[in-house]
């Protein structure tokens, strides 16, 4: 395996509303390698975006950091004299991202440059009253300190780099000139710019079609290729993970319940969690049957969870997952799956037989073509 | 006309245009459409934003008024002018569910009166309208107690079955769903796809669909419909449709679905569609090559795509 780039551990995140406490992230733990790429999927609320917001120090004002780590590796040496530096047990140096404090200004020197975000929908986040070579040149100057002729032959470099045309024309123009997948690819661009290490992609493609969400997931690929990034990728599209994932991370109530290469969550899924959410795919019904659907909705994350988050919407839940939380069981080196089922004295329980679908998929569309 | 003499034809439109802005300078949305829909079936129109597949919908409740063409409903026009006693019939038979449940609904009304907004009016006894609104709520999955509460308290999947029920409140016959499913999670999605085909089976609804998902069509449609850029380009039987797409438009947005596979998708091809690539439109013709299939393309392609589909 590659080196980690990142490692988070035990990450607890609450927030302050109202009076109340809401358990947002409830003791997460993750390593991502460097060079790979690793999709968090998880319906709305199950804190995908709060774990991100985390790495680039943008948690919101009422939200609170209340224990675990979060290594970052990717700086070296750079801020070792920081009181957030530290050298692990194996001799490399890291940055604990939870110590720097929200208005620090060493977050500048992360934020961007390192770990950077693209968010999720182009059409308002480009500034509507800058051309749109300002705005990647923005990101030049106060990266790399570039000026004038230098920055804009860089600016145009880097729009031809996400495909596009006419980019001499297009540094002129301004956001609304463009559609909607070709703000996307300026917002890459901008964050292409920086040269970040990791690149955080919240959901970049709900907002656009179908023809255009094809035509960025492969300009991502390519991409990740050039520029050796490492890919956080947040949705709730499994057909999008498919394409661009090399790892997934299941996320539900402000935790993580099944980690592993996306064959393995695909082709051999052990948490009923993800059973579940693959199960109710549309993709994998027959027209006239009824589609699988995940009864009730999600915990609300102001109680405190006992058990297993999902055992309240399982049907075939153990008496156990109410009463214990489960602990992670490996099933092999890159898969590991947090569920009493895997539990050597657990008694068997066989996936649904819908899933095996999926090995189908697409294979029909191919014949058809030929 | 209609090749399928068993079939009642329940909405009949005929080369519709639909032009917004000046009478000068038009923006022509859709440029000539005619299609069947079926009593009974699910009817999908799939096509990317701007496309115009919206506007179908929305000048078929008359809210968009159409440039030329006609719809007819149940045989009869709709239209243009028509008397008042039709318009109410129109509004009682065809409803329409709309997309994101979260911008939908009024935010300071209490459901009891987003739900019953249509009977207002009619003359009807308020017992009968609240009685109406509770039986529409439990129809969809809700409890009748809700109708005293805002929108506010109800999550994504709740608000788009209030939706619905603002929908059936009406005994409507025709139902227009304008990407009903789009902005709701996954898990919900399945849920709601659900109810809809429940509710099509115990009252006989007729559905249009329209929708930017080709993976959601093929589960709930029967008969799809491709747009692009105001004209269908295709039109089939779901099932014929996937496995012989014929126009290149139809298989781009095929081949650009992302399906749940991963080995799949790694060694995809991406299809794009360039219409500068395809012969000028001109010569084009929108013919049936059988079996309901119906294809926009020129006399060779015709003949062709007649070949690739009855051939072999």
């Amino acid at each position: 395996m590659k080196d980690t780039i990142l490692s988070v551990t035990d990450l607890c995140v609450d927030f302050h509303l109202r009076g109340k406490t809401l358990h947002a992230l409830r003791g997460v733990s993750l390593d991502v390698a460097e060079g790979e790429s690793l999709a968090i999927v998880g319906e709305s609320g199950s804190g995908k975006s709060v774990l991100n917001k985390n790495f680039i120090g943008l948690l919101d004002a009422n939200g609170e950091i209340t224990g675990g780590s979060i290594r970052y590796y990717g700086m070296g040496d750079k801020l070792r004299s920081t009181p957030e530096g530290g050298m692990d047990e194996e001799g490399r140096a890291y940055v604990e991202l939870t110590r720097i404090p929200s208005r620090n200004k060493d977050w500048l020197r992360i934020r961007g440059s390192e770990i950077c975000m693209i968010p999720q929908d182009p059409m308002t986040s480009l500034n509507p009253l800058k051309r749109i070579g300002a705005q990647i040149s923005e990101a030049l100057l106060l990266h790399h300190g570039m000026k004038g002729q230098m920055a804009y032959d860089e600016t145009i470099r880097i729009l031809e780099d996400v495909q596009i045309d006419h980019p001499q024309e297009r540094y002129r123009q301004y956001p609304h000139e463009l559609s909607g997948g070709q703000r996307q690819r300026i917002v890459i661009a901008i964050a292409i710019a920086c040269q970040p290490k990791i690149l955080i992609c919240d959901e970049p493609t709900t907002a656009l079609d179908v023809t255009v969400q094809a035509q960025v997931l492969s300009l991502l690929h390519q991409l990740k290729d050039k520029y050796r990034l490492t890919i956080l990728f947040i949705t709730h599209d499994l057909g999008v993970v498919a394409n661009i994932a090399d790892r997934v991370a299941v996320m539900y109530a402000g935790d993580i319940v099944e980690v592993g290469t996306s064959e393995e969550i695909f082709f051999d899924p052990r948490h009923p969690y993800t059973w579940a959410l693959l199960s109710s795919l549309p993709q994998l019904g027959e027209r006239g049957e009824e589609l699988f659907t995940i009864r009730g909705t999600p915990p609300s994350l102001f109680t405190e969870i006992t058990g297993d988050a999902f055992a309240m919407r399982n049907p075939q839940a153990l008496m156990i997952d109410h009463r214990e939380r489960p602990p992670y069981f490996s099933i092999s080196p890159t898969h590991r799956a947090r569920t009493w089922l895997l539990d050597p004295r657990a008694p068997k329980m066989e996936r649904p037989g819908v899933l095996d679908r999926i090995k189908e998929l697409g294979g029909k569309t191919d014949e058809s073509k030929s | 006309m209609n090749p399928n003499p068993k079939k009642e034809v329940l909405l009949q439109v005929r080369d519709l245009h639909v032009h917004f802005g000046s009478r000068r300078h038009p923006f022509e949305a859709v440029r000539g459409v005619s299609f069947d829909v079926y009593r009974g079936e699910t009817f999908g129109i799939v096509g990317e934003s701007g496309s115009g597949k919206t506007t179908i919908g929305r000048t078929i409740i008359r809210v968009n008024p159409a440039y030329s063409g006609s719809i007819q409903f149940h045989g009869q026009e709709i239209t243009g002018r028509i008397s008042r006693q039709l318009d109410r019939e129109i509004i009682e038979k065809i409803q329409m569910i709309f997309q994101d449940p979260m911008a939908s609904l009024n935010e300071r009304a209490k459901i009891a009166y987003i739900v019953s907004e249509g009977l207002q009016g009619r003359g009807l006894k308020k017992e009968e309208i609240d009685a109406r609104v509770s039986k529409a709520l439990q129809d969809v999955g809700l409890l009748p107690e809700f109708a005293s509460r805002f929108p506010h308290e109800f999550s994504g999947g709740q608000r788009q079955r209030i939706g619905i029920a603002r929908a059936l409140v009406m005994n409507p016959e025709f139902i227009i769903a304008d990407e009903p499913i789009s902005a709701l999670d996954v898990s919900i999605r399945a849920q709601v796809l659900n109810l809809m085909s429940q509710l099509q089976k115990e009252r006989g609804l007729t559905y249009l669909f329209i929708s930017h998902d080709l993976s959601v069509m093929r589960y709930i449609c029967d008969r799809i419909a491709v747009i692009h850029r105001g004209k269908f380009v295709e039109m089939a039987p779901t099932e014929a449709l996937y496995r012989h797409p014929l126009h290149p438009y139809t298989r781009a947005l095929l081949s650009a679905i992302p399906q749940p596979n991963p080995l799949v998708e790694r060694n995809k091809v991406l299809e794009v569609y360039d219409p500068q690539a395809h012969h000028p439109e001109q010569n084009r013709a929108w013919c049936d090559i059988g079996d309901g299939h119906y294809l926009l393309g020129t006399r060779e392609e015709i003949l062709q795509a007649g070949q690739t589909v009855h051939g072999t």
